[in-house]
């Protein structure tokens, strides 16, 4: 039960980086981006390609892995600055189906299907973190300063030019702001900080394929974002906790056919999705702070 | 002979996915709305089909009436339950997205659960192929796929350009509000273009559960091509999504000369992405939104 609930709380966190880091450009930023797994995934190969081929210590792996995919974010920083909306969201579902071809086709590099197994654990200050207990302490570590950075960047200078530019580009670009150059750097955050969580799930399972990065995760990502609440601090918290609590509740049903589940609480945040769409569009938390979530139509 | 095979292969699968990416640019020119759920009205539209063929031994032109009326049932019913009361409080772009998205989801598992998430195929003559010249084998399926979308992009050409109705909608896409000074009501509009934009997927849904086969999954790559088509072919113009869908199809098989199978899905992003990024407004587009 223990190894459960440590278990859980590491996923937890791991998810919880990436609902952040997906909030950071969605909520406030306004770039929808169905491409967060590539991010996610990209920090994970990177990490457990260097930890099998050079060296496990996470001073020298979350760094690089940051950069690797800092530098792959502008790929999908490029249609962000050209394109809105639902132009946005076709370049970043097919930057989504690319990303995941290569993973699973540069057999060389990923492993191919099979993945790559026998990561070595994080090394930290030459000691093994091999202990569930110990990781779980280490993934806090990723996620409060993840969280005090994304915080502290969005109420900043920086934050209200990215709200400027969602509400209106061209009135944030006419009191003469570079809207290039803030969301080339907001996507370029969001998925170095991405990789992190991407670095640690590679050191927490020992083992990745691509499987964890497919469509569906970038779904369920935004389910989180969205469910919680679009654009406020403690939404994607509450919707990760709440989305990955979801399976555990759902197999304690035991009137549930137990070869369903899966597929039951796929529905079940599915319909989640669209309820609240309907009834609370600003999330869980959007709504109860009582702010109008009035947008026009775009 | 390869390339040829290819482009017989791709002209079919071509033809499919532009009655698929016209019903969505239907919708999507019209409404605005984001129908991203236009892949579950596929999934519904073949499963009723095959259920009612294979499983329940129905004749074959009652399974398609039903498949098409189980479609067009879906679409109206998305439409009255889920885009209508988000369009009273909130238009936003992003809000229908997201909901259309979970109902894709959520009918992609109903799907996987009634009817099992492995491959299914409606077994008939007429998926059996036959071999043409040596080493070039056709069925005759593909000829009907092409008679079919040809026949139906000539009904819906008519349709848009000499009715009442046809042209209210196509006003409808220009300007909404001056549909309703000329005292016609978008909302009723809106609710046709739903129906016909769903009933143009049935014969696709039909012919594919006939050839390639299906599985609960499909809904996904049946969106993700007409979304790419719709903006290939430049959104608002149903002839760009035809030719966009066809060009799509081609290139698809085509690429199977030179590529592994595994990259196809690929190959059509890259053609996408180029387009997004040099060209947004597409082959026929009229304005790009940036």
């Amino acid at each position: 039960m223990l190894a459960y609930l440590l278990n859980l709380a590491t996923l937890m966190c791991i998810n919880a980086v990436l609902a952040i880091t997906l909030n950071f450009i969605m909520g406030y930023a306004g770039i929808f981006s169905i491409a967060h797994a590539i991010f996610f995934g990209v920090g994970a190969y990177s990490a457990a390609w260097l930890a099998l081929h050079a060296s496990a210590n996470i001073f020298l792996v979350i760094p690089l892995a940051m950069l690797v995919a800092g530098a792959l974010s502008l790929v999908l920083a490029l249609p962000a600055l050209r394109v809105r909306g639902e132009y946005f969201v076709a370049a970043s579902l097919g930057l989504q189906v690319l990303g995941v071809t290569v993973f699973s086709e540069w057999k060389s590099v990923t492993g191919g299907l099979g993945g790559m197994i026998g990561i070595p654990p994080a090394e930290l200050f030459g000691h093994a973190v091999a202990d569930p207990v110990q990781f779980l302490l280490l993934a806090l570590c990723c996620l409060i300063p993840v969280l005090l950075l994304t915080s502290v960047l969005l109420r900043s200078s920086f934050g209200r030019n990215l709200k400027a530019i969602r509400d209106s580009e061209s009135a944030a670009h006419a009191c003469g702001k570079n809207v290039a150059v803030i969301k080339t750097l907001s996507v370029v955050i969001s998925a170095m900080l991405a990789a992190v969580a991407g670095a640690l799930y590679a050191f927490y399972m020992g083992f990745i394929n691509v499987e964890s990065f497919m469509l569906d995760t970038s779904v369920l990502l935004m389910a989180m974002v969205i469910i919680g609440g679009t654009g406020t601090l403690l939404g994607p918290l509450v919707g990760t906790v709440l989305l990955m609590l979801l399976p555990g509740v759902f197999s304690y049903m035991s009137f549930l056919p137990q070869t369903e589940i899966g597929s039951i609480q796929q529905i079940a945040y599915g319909l989640a999705m669209v309820l609240l769409m309907i009834y609370r569009p600003g999330g869980i938390v959007g709504s109860s702070s009582a702010r109008p979530a009035k947008e026009k139509a775009a | 002979m390869l390339l040829l095979q290819l482009l017989i292969n791709g002209v079919q699968v071509g033809a499919l996915y532009a009655l698929i990416a016209v019903g969505f640019s239907l919708i999507f020119g019209s409404t605005r709305i984001f129908h991203f759920a236009h892949g579950s009205t596929f999934t519904i539209a073949a499963y009723v089909f095959y259920d009612l063929l294979s499983i329940a031994q129905w004749h074959w032109s009652l399974a398609v009436l039903a498949s098409a009326a189980a479609a067009v049932l879906f679409g109206l019913a998305l439409n009255r339950f889920v885009y209508v009361p988000i369009q009273k409080h909130e238009g936003s772009f992003f809000t229908v997205f997201v909901a259309s998205f979970g109902v894709g989801i959520v009918v992609q598992n109903l799907c996987g659960m009634l009817f099992g998430r492995s491959f299914v195929a409606v077994s008939t003559p007429l998926s059996r192929s036959v071999e043409w010249l040596p080493g070039l084998y056709v069925s005759p399926l593909a000829g009907i796929a092409i008679v079919i979308a040809l026949l139906f992009f000539f009904a819906l050409q008519l349709f848009l350009m000499r009715t009442h109705t046809g042209m209210a909608m196509r006003a409808l896409s220009e300007n909404p509000e001056l549909v309703r000074a000329y005292g016609l009501s978008p909302r009723r509009l809106s609710m046709m273009v739903f129906a016909l934009g769903s009933l143009l997927v049935v014969p696709a849904a039909l012919l594919s559960a006939a050839g390639s086969g299906l599985n609960p999954a499909i809904g996904h790559h049946v969106m993700l091509i007409s979304l790419a088509a719709t903006i290939v072919g430049g959104v608002g113009s149903l002839r760009g999504a035809a030719c966009a869908g066809l060009l799509l199809g081609l290139a698809e098989n085509l690429a199977l000369a030179w590529f592994e199978p595994q990259w196809s899905e690929a190959i059509t992003f890259i053609v996408l992405f180029l387009f997004i990024l040099f060209r947004p407004s597409g082959f026929f587009g009229r304005v790009a939104t940036s």
